[in-house]
């Protein structure tokens, strides 16, 4: 295959990644790797590492907006991160020792595994109810992991505290481990220990974890960067089209139905997921 | 002015000065510009010196081990070669986040907030050790 072919169509498949990235707070990562893992054959560790960089390029194009709109909790997000990065350290370190021995068929599976749990917490986090707020507890009040953000929909300022910090961060060292061992933002599992164990709203929630993935990924791009297994002609057409695609997803978000856009998206996803695993096993 | 009471002086939100995010936005947006743009002109210049090249090609050699070195990619962005500016680049997206948590920890430092300036501090020494130590000990 020519090369330009090879980059317009990763380009092509980098900005549906970002479209469905930005509208079901995925990241664009869970579709690049498995793209480029079974539709183009490019071994597991650089499909990772493509997909580290593509998650920097959604959380950077995102989070920039939501930065700027005050609806990240930068407080909140930073004390996280505190566990994230180390996870992410450790999941890079285990992918590279894990392909050294070649088990990279091995890390295959486990990442159809993880998409399909990805999916599985998404739905059941569609169809939860928001928790009620509750009282923080003491290393949030002593860090003031507190505030408020002004919600469009009900027109009013909504306060919030951060609850259980500690199985909070339990759920985001775990996420970052996800995320340095396959490439994937482990966004939609930080959302749900900020939302279920903080007890943070469903928007404040998906914003300050989108933030927390890029450092998170960062942390891990370092050990496969170092490692060698960063393809920067892989990995650049994937993140610009991951980039455009954020763009235009996060302009096209107040227009869409978030559930209708859901439902559509996520079978495609599974649909990867199983790809992935097959291509693990041999069979595909 | 101790850490309580800076705390309590912040604005709603999440208590931090409206400066500190549009600092922190501006950050994010100029390291995404960049990268973006060396990534675009790098794979453009690429194409121009390479219409034949194939993706079987690319796949087989990466050419960002030999230029993690700062020598091989000093002389490689001189020399103009893409996968130069391609691996800036990448260096750029990764430094990102980086530069927006070192701001995070100006402002709490300034402030007064030893705690979060500690996890803050922490944090980037992580990044660092990952790059740094971790990295080149599992390359």
């Amino acid at each position: 295959m020519e090369f330009l072919l090879f980059v317009l169509l990763l380009a092509v498949a980098g900005v549906a990644a970002g479209l469905v990235g930005s509208l079901t707070g995925l990241g664009g990562a869970v579709v690049v790797i498995p793209v480029l893992a079974v539709a183009f054959g490019v071994p597991f560790p650089i499909a990772a590492g493509a997909g580290l960089i593509t998650v920097l390029a959604t959380s950077t194009t995102t989070g920039a907006a939501y930065v700027r709109d005050r609806l990240s909790d930068l407080r909140i997000g930073m004390f996280l991160e505190i566990v994230t990065v180390p996870g992410a350290l450790v999941g890079a370190t285990v992918t590279v020792f894990l392909v050294r021995h070649s088990l990279d068929n091995a890390l295959l599976i486990a990442l159809g595994a993880i998409l399909l749990l990805v999916l599985a917490v998404t739905a059941w986090g569609a169809r939860a109810k928001n928790r009620p707020s509750r009282e923080p507890d003491r290393v949030s009040r002593a860090l003031g992991l507190s505030g408020s953000y002004f919600d469009e929909v009900h027109r009013r300022e909504i306060p919030y505290s951060m609850a259980r910090t500690d199985g909070a961060l339990g759920v985001a060292f775990a996420a970052g481990l996800v995320s340095g061992m396959f490439g994937i933002g482990g966004g939609v599992f930080k959302v749900h220990a900020l939302e279920w164990f903080g007890g943070l709203p469903m928007k404040v929630s998906t914003a300050t974890s989108n933030l927390m993935i890029g450092i998170t990924a960062a942390a891990g791009s370092g050990v496969l960067l170092a490692a060698g297994y960063i393809n920067p002609y892989i990995a650049a057409p994937a993140a610009a089209g991951t980039a455009l695609g954020a763009f235009l997803g996060s302009s096209l978000l107040p227009r869409l139905r978030n559930r209708t856009v859901r439902w559509i998206f996520l079978p495609v996803i599974g649909a990867l997921a199983i790809e992935v695993i097959l291509r693990g096993l041999g069979v595909a | 002015m101790t850490e309580t009471e800076a705390r309590a002086a912040a604005p709603p939100g999440d208590r931090l000065p409206p400066a500190v995010h549009a600092w922190i936005a501006l950050i994010l947006r100029i390291g995404l510009l960049v990268a973006l743009a060396l990534f675009v002109g790098g794979l453009g210049v690429y194409l121009a010196l390479h219409p034949s090249a194939t993706f079987e090609g690319i796949r087989a050699s990466n050419p960002l081990p030999a230029l993690l070195a700062a020598s091989a990619l000093a002389s490689g962005l001189a020399r103009g070669e893409p996968a130069a500016y391609l691996t800036v680049g990448v260096l750029v997206l990764v430094a990102t986040p980086a530069a927006r948590v070192a701001a995070g920890f100006v402002y709490f430092r300034r402030a007064g907030e030893r705690s979060l300036a500690a996890i803050t501090l922490t944090v980037l020494v992580l990044v660092v050790v990952g790059l740094v130590v971790v990295g080149p000990l599992v390359r």
